[in-house]
């Protein structure tokens, strides 16, 4: 295992857009989180009596605990950065043919499969790193003596983030080794993420089904339910909001199912097809 | 002696398209193995399913005697169709990614392998800045790294200058000269005329021969003969015993026997007691492209 990390590090660590993400996630997550913030600090600051309302309801989103689910929830929306590199670093192989040339020179298929398997997990792994440091950095600023002493209240959303950010990428895995070319690859991902699934949840809304959680992307982006900014105010989103959080250990395994099966399927097709 | 690569039944198709049709044959341990054939006859894809590219949906090979596996191709120094390297990396990185894979070698043999190719100036250039015939000199290079015992080839010399191919044929008879086994495709016959030990023709898929050089390309002996007097030459030949047939061609005699039967003293001494003075003798082998082109148009009719 430690081998196949070594070449896939070999393989990496020289590719420019690998550095490009990198630097991209770096500034995106602590930029859309700031975004937010000013935005809230906008409200709050009004002198009137709308301002005092807000930041009773609001409380500050970006304070210990809730910073962790915060920060979680508008990072996840930048996917889309290390998502574009796994794509990037699959399709390569097939455009350089150097799936066959690794196959030939002596991995076996399986194990060309635990590599990818692996830079989708070391890429997992930093992307969550990059938010827990924002979180936390974002949590001890924002945070007054009361509560920053709750720092550790919610922590699970490190190990959330991590899951939703692996089980996405595993997504964008898989079609790039089914689509195996950059941009058709990219295109479906962005396509089917952006517009595709949002169509089929407002239909299964508008039907009144509830099945739109089990589509793909869904399963896991309910991992990270929207914060309760205005629950305070609002029973029924209050209650909506409490339903979301108890059914997230019912998405941790439906993301692990969903996620298992997709790394099957790619063990199974890269088996059985030629290369 | 166990074979170092048996082929049994391979069959594969694309489709309607039948690639390869049944194809069995063994590789001796030491040779030089040329699989020749024209274009679309199946070669690529025959070294492919050897290496594991490709499946084959009926048959089953053996390397070294047993099942195909990743741990045998660790020991085969390939190149197949294409040279495969991130074009982002220089030589140097990618001959390490072949190093760490196979583990091939090492640190000091990639620069052994790219002095061999004529690439250490350029090692730390990116793969994509390299000309055509360079990058088929990486993938040579990456093939020999760590001194494999075998080498499967596959249109070595593709892309490559004169010097290049020139290069590359001694290099392969350097290495067959070390005992290597050596399989390689191609479609340049005066190339694998010069190197191979043993040959395997395909077309359309199908084994039409494979066998030691001598046996599958040489079925006849051809002793060429001229005289100052050539008319006169030509009849006293007609009469010679044991030859199959006499052609002339300007002022040479071409005398056909069958395989092994030549006897350049006889034809000699034949000549000098009938008063023809010989001022040019000698055997020579059918070229192996006119046996080559002789054996995939037989089957056409």
């Amino acid at each position: 295992m430690l081998q196949l990390l070594k070449i896939e590090w070999l393989k990496i660590k020289k590719y420019p857009a690998f550095w490009w993400m990198l630097a991209i996630v770096a500034l995106t997550y602590p930029g859309i989180n700031y975004m937010f913030h000013s935005f809230y600090e906008n409200i709050i600051s009004r002198k009137d009596m709308a301002g005092n309302v807000a930041k009773f309801i609001l409380g500050n989103p970006f304070a210990f605990p809730d910073a962790w689910h915060s920060v979680a929830y508008f990072s996840s929306f930048f996917v889309i950065v290390p998502a574009l590199l796994i794509i990037m670093l699959v399709t390569n192989e097939y455009t350089y043919k150097t799936h066959r040339q690794n196959i030939i020179d002596g991995w076996s298929r399986n194990q060309f499969i635990h590599a990818k398997m692996m830079d989708v997990m070391i890429i997992s792994i930093i992307v969550t790193v990059s938010y827990s440091v924002v979180a936390a950095v974002f949590g001890f600023y924002f945070s007054d003596a009361v509560h920053a002493t709750r720092w550790a209240e919610e922590l699970q959303y490190i190990v959330l983030f991590f899951l939703h950010t692996f089980a996405q990428l595993s997504w964008a895995f898989l079609l790039a080794f089914i689509f195996r070319k950059a941009f058709i690859s990219l295109g479906v991902f962005v396509f089917y993420s952006i517009i595709i699934e949002n169509i089929i949840k407002t239909y299964f809304r508008f039907k009144e089904w509830s099945s739109s959680e089990f589509l793909p992307l869904e399963i896991s982006n309910r991992l990270l339910p929207m914060p309760n900014f205005l629950g305070k105010i609002n029973a029924a989103s209050n209650e909506a909001y409490k339903q979301a959080l108890a059914n997230i250990n019912w998405h941790i395994l439906y993301t692990i199912i969903i996620t298992s099966a997709i790394w099957w399927l790619c063990y199974f097709l890269n088996k059985k097809r030629d290369l | 002696m166990q074979p170092t690569l048996s082929l049994q039944n391979i069959s594969k198709n694309y489709g309607s398209i039948q690639a390869l049709n049944n194809v069995s044959f063994d590789v001796p341990m030491g040779s030089v193995f040329g699989i020749l054939g024209p274009n679309g006859s199946g070669k690529t894809t025959l070294l492919s399913i050897i290496l594991d590219i490709l499946n084959a949906p009926t048959g089953s090979f053996t390397w070294f005697g047993k099942k195909s596996s990743a741990e045998s191709r660790k020991k085969i120094g390939s190149l197949l169709e294409t040279p495969n390297f991130y074009h982002y990396l220089s030589a140097t990185d990618n001959l390490q990614i072949t190093q760490a894979i196979s583990g091939r070698g090492n640190a000091a043999d990639i620069d052994a392998v790219l002095e061999t190719v004529n690439l250490l100036q350029r090692k730390k250039s990116k793969f994509s800045t390299y000309s055509l015939g360079m990058k088929q000199r990486l993938a040579i290079a990456g093939a020999l790294l760590g001194n494999p015992d075998v080498l499967v080839l596959d249109e070595p010399t593709n892309g490559l200058d004169p010097v290049g191919i020139a290069e590359i044929r001694n290099l392969i008879k350097q290495l067959s000269e070390q005992g290597k086994t050596i399989i390689m495709a191609s479609h340049l016959l005066d190339e694998v005329e010069k190197v191979c030990t043993h040959v395997a023709i395909l077309k359309k898929g199908n084994l039409l021969v494979a066998g030691n050089v001598n046996e599958v390309l040489i079925n006849e002996d051809i002793v060429e003969v001229s005289a100052a007097d050539i008319t006169l030459l030509e009849n006293i030949l007609q009469e010679y015993p044991s030859k199959t047939f006499l052609k002339k061609e300007d002022n040479i005699i071409q005398l056909y026997f069958p395989v092994g039967t030549a006897n350049l003293t006889d034809i000699n001494e034949y000549c000098f007691q009938r008063g023809v003075i010989i001022n040019m003798l000698l055997q020579k082998k059918k070229s192996l492209e006119t046996k080559f082109l002789e054996i995939t148009s037989a089957t056409n009719n």
